[in-house]
């Protein structure tokens, strides 16, 4: 390897070491621990030729290999979390040596204890909301449209009928983010913390129906069942919203350093 | 795992495994999110489009190293 790094997958504490041996780090390099002040930081090498800066401005736009590290980085912190309360980096975190991931222990200390107290014993759930397809553009009235075709009334029925339709469709898409408000305010209560992330395109959900709630909860591990069944009971109380959850998963979007 | 709680309900039980799919992953791994007012344009599976905000990301590893005291 030309010029060596360490790939930081994430932070834990009170982690026996043994919980990751036999994981494989990205590019098939072991995954080590770097042990500073009482934090365990979960590493591997990698050839910065392919990480460095020049590399990941070129690779992170190949969406095979955002995948290759995307997924090696998940299975190291589905590793971990398992094991310990642990706090994931982002995605492509390096430093050049050990050295660096203890300064970066140092620097991050008191954070780092404050995510890790925070995520301890939880785990992340992810609540999705769909408006149905459908009840957004297609109106009731679509069955009357050859109706009334001739004569000077069907200018005028045909705009009123348009207006209409465009009033249903505002109301409808008003009334979808309405319910993902209420799913999303019902579902925080219950739980230690929540986020709300940016809905993601139809394109990428393979869902017709638009994403009006793309939330993260924050939820005691034993409590996972009680709060599945509260999204059940959503599903139930707001039957024009599709919603889905999945869980339970690593704090990801409660414990993810944000240097800036 | 699928439920139908109720007629019209359906609500399932997705990535209850280790496998979580990818846009979920990318939405918290490049914190900013998958979004579509981005810098760059990712192919995924041929035709669907991903922009993600990258230079955000890699700003923030160029911040890591930039503290380490070299430039690479």
């Amino acid at each position: 390897m030309a010029e060596p790094g360490r790939y930081l997958y994430a932070i834990a504490r009170g982690l026996d070491a043994a919980a990751v041996e036999g994981v494989p780090g990205l590019d098939g390099a072991p995954v080590e621990t770097v042990e500073h002040r009482g934090l365990t930081a979960l590493v591997s090498t990698v050839d910065l030729a392919e990480y460095g800066e020049e590399g990941l401005r070129r690779n992170l736009e190949d969406l095979a290999w955002l995948e290759k590290v995307a997924r090696g980085h998940d299975t190291v912190i589905h590793a971990v979390a398992g094991a310990a309360a642990t706090a994931p980096l982002r995605l492509a975190t390096i430093c050049l040596d050990d050295d660096g991931v203890r300064a970066r222990l140092d620097e991050w200390h008191d954070a780092l204890e404050t995510a890790l107290d925070r995520v301890q014993g939880r785990a992340e759930w992810a609540v999705k909301a769909y408006a149905r397809a459908g009840s957004a553009d297609q109106p009731p009235a679509e069955a009357a449209d050859d109706q009334d075709t001739s004569g000077k009334g069907a200018g005028l029925a045909y705009l009123q009928r348009k207006k209409s339709q465009a009033h249903q469709q505002v109301q409808s898409q008003e009334r979808a983010l309405e319910v993902a408000e209420r799913v999303h305010d019902s579902l925080a209560a219950r739980c230690v913390a929540s986020r709300r992330l940016a809905p993601q395109d139809p394109r990428l959900t393979g869902h017709e129906g638009v994403m009006t709630l793309n939330g993260a909860y924050l939820v005691e591990d034993a409590e996972g069942d009680v709060f599945a069944a509260a999204v059940q009971e959503l599903a139930e109380a707001y039957p024009d919203a599709h919603l889905t959850v999945a869980g339970p998963w690593p704090p990801y979007s409660f414990a993810t350093l944000d240097p800036s | 795992m699928s439920i139908d709680a109720v007629e019209r309900v359906s609500w399932d039980v997705e990535g209850s495994g280790p496998q979580i799919a990818l846009v979920d992953l990318l939405d918290r791994l490049l914190g900013s999110g998958v979004v579509l007012a981005g810098d760059v344009v990712i192919s995924l599976a041929g035709v669907d489009l991903v922009q993600v905000k990258l230079h955000a990301l890699i700003t923030s590893v160029r911040a890591e190293m930039a503290t380490e005291g070299r430039v690479l």
